[in-house]
């Protein structure tokens, strides 16, 4: 069999069958991490802290040290991991419904304390491993199994935009979002998530990505008709942008 | 730091105890009557090259206290009643994952908020378990601030020992009490354990390893629990603690920790200098409960009085250790302007017992 690691690198281990629904776009994201930390040269030194859900298996096809933490407190584990070991690179990876349902308390904290901790919250609007509920970024209109006539506003209020939650914390310094709808985007997805990586590697403070996402089992689509709704509905409302990058500054690590 | 003698409120006692033992990090949340534990880690931590993080919930107290163990590093928090319920996430998940820290309980007036009050109502949530699943921690209480100085390095070794949350519970009172203590030299009880075999430090010296508490086929969720089981048997033959005295001929023997079984130690003298047959037993160690010093009374025993500041707790275990064999009685109550009993209320009930 071809050493496919002497080809990727290291990182990602591709020798791994993914456990991921065909077509789902945590694969590619996933893949994007792996990279990052794989060309910062941060490998062996480098903990990933994944949330409760599909996200959660992320790790399993990166040959790094892994925590599977309990359901919405990654940001949080991550803070004590980064205050016992700073000289390590801790990201957290989960999805929408760990990250800013059950989670944002600690998310938002976690970015407030702007402590050089990196988050990727893969936004697909859904809770796919429960098998497509709500989630606080479904679409308006949204139908979900627990939505049955779209989400309704006045019961459920608006998806939420979790960057722009933190556009105004000082300790957040790199802030972006981004999809892997088309292969421009993936690219652009790219480079955000290696700065954010960057960013800690500096200790120039908190990183934040999201990464939006389509999820064709959660959703019951045809993969092809996910990624034109991830192209079209969801990159309309969560609307792809680098908001804050500092990683241009002085270092300070 | 050296060893010294300090007038110490007991939760700063706390605070002394476990920096001087090798404590570097410490994560809480304003509490009372357990705050001046996060007030006094704050200042002396950085001398000791350590942090005290103020989070914002006990939720996320938690949390970061098992990702900072996670490193192998020795850290620890401290809380009440409320803030200790919030905790139970990362308490059981800890205990899945073979976490060594320690958390210190200083117990009040239970349950919903509660009343700020010194009371011992955390019994059943400490030894139980908050938490879901089957799941123990080591449990100690401490019934002075001395013996708070002298059980601290003992925790560390229990918890890095087993890998293991380790609980010290303290009543409020004693919490708030301030009395004189010998602190001990700085020495990292932890430094005896060697963590590189399972910490998660990167890969640099070993292969990756993965922290999972979920079990991803039903056969790893049986062995998962197996492992845990054996453990705890483990912990229950050899770790028993407790203080007795007088019990070898006593008619009577009284049973009580913390506060209530300090007061035994005047209650047995007293009593015994007026010729009554009476002993008392101290447990030191709630988890695992000191069954065997139950089962080693006599024939002569023919009434236990438990006396505690809740409703009946510890009463439980002391009923299922002499399963039958001898009448158990209660004394006990929670809350009010004095939260506790006098010595000459325990030493009532105890005549009452004797029939006098």
């Amino acid at each position: 069999m071809e050493n496919l690691s002497a080809k990727y690198g290291k990182t990602l281990n591709l020798d791994k069958l993914t456990s991921y629904c065909p077509g789902c776009g945590h694969g590619v994201v996933t893949r994007l991490v792996a990279e990052a930390i794989e060309e910062l040269g941060i490998m062996e030194r480098t903990i990933a802290i994944v949330g409760i859900g599909c996200g959660g298996f992320s790790h399993h096809y990166m040959d790094i040290d892994a925590i599977e933490a309990t359901h919405g407190r990654a940001p949080s584990f991550a803070l004590g991991y980064k205050l016992a070991m700073p000289e390590n690179i801790v990201f957290t990876y989960a999805g929408d419904g760990d990250t800013c349902a059950i989670g944002l308390g600690d998310l938002l904290h976690a970015a407030n304390k702007g402590m050089p901790i990196t988050t990727i919250m893969v936004n697909n609007t859904v809770f796919g491993m429960t098998g497509g509920q709500m989630s606080p970024t479904t679409l308006v209109g949204q139908v979900t199994a627990t939505t049955a006539k779209g989400r309704d506003t006045a019961l459920q209020g608006y998806p939420l935009l979790v960057p722009e939650m933190m556009r105004s914390m000082e300790g957040v310094k790199f802030l972006a979002r981004e999809s892997v709808a088309t292969p421009k985007a993936i690219r652009k997805a790219k480079r955000s998530i290696r700065k954010a990586f960057e960013c800690q590697v500096r200790g120039l403070g908190y990183s934040f990505v999201e990464v939006v996402v389509p999820c064709p089992t959660g959703l019951k689509m045809r993969v092809r008709d996910s990624y034109a709704r991830c192209a079209n509905e969801m990159t309309d409302y969560f609307k792809p942008q680098v908001f804050r990058d500092e990683t241009e500054q002085v270092d300070v690590a | 730091m050296i060893q010294e003698t300090l007038f110490l409120k007991n939760t700063e006692t706390f605070a002394e105890s476990l920096a001087r033992c090798g404590v570097k990090y410490h994560f809480a949340y304003p509490i009372t009557p357990a705050t001046d534990v996060m007030k006094r880690m704050a200042v002396i931590l950085p001398r000791y090259g350590g942090q005290m993080m103020q989070m914002e919930s006990e939720l996320a107290v938690s949390s970061a206290l098992a990702g900072a163990a996670c490193t192998g590093k020795l850290v620890a928090t401290s809380s009440s009643g409320p803030g200790l319920t919030l905790m139970h996430e990362a308490i059981g998940f800890m205990c899945a994952a073979y976490l060594p820290c320690i958390v210190v309980d200083s117990m009040r007036v239970g349950p919903g908020d509660g009343d700020i009050l010194g009371a011992q109502s955390d019994y059943f949530v400490v030894t139980r378990g908050g938490a879901h699943g089957d799941y123990r921690t080591v449990v100690l209480a401490p019934s002075s601030g001395q013996e708070i100085a002298d059980l601290v390095p003992h925790g560390i070794r229990l918890a890095y020992r087993y890998r293991i949350p380790v609980v010290f519970v303290i009543d409020g009172v004693s919490a708030q009490t301030t009395e004189s203590t010998t602190l001990p030299a700085y020495n990292d009880y932890s430094a005896e354990f060697d963590t590189s075999g399972w910490a998660f430090t990167g890969t640099k010296d070993h292969a990756k390893r993965a922290l999972i508490t979920g079990s991803y086929s039903h056969q790893d969720g049986y062995e998962m629990n197996e492992r845990l089981r054996a453990k705890y048997e483990v912990i229950r033959d050899k770790e028993q603690m407790w203080e007795q005295d007088g019990v070898e001929d006593a008619e009577l023997v009284v049973a009580a920790f913390g506060i209530h079984g300090r007061m035994c130690r005047d209650l047995v003298s007293r009593m015994r200098a007026d010729g009554k047959k009476v002993g008392f037993i101290r447990p030191i160690t709630l988890w695992p409960f000191p069954d065997r010093a139950f089962e080693a009374l006599g024939s002569c025993v023919q009434n236990i009085l438990v006396v505690e500041m809740n409703l009946g707790q510890m009463v439980d275990d002391v009923r299922l250790a002499v399963n039958g064999r001898i009448p158990v009685h209660f004394l006990g109550k929670t809350g009010g302007d004095l939260p506790m009993y006098t010595l000459a209320d325990m030493i009532a009930e105890a005549d009452r017992l004797l029939g006098e």
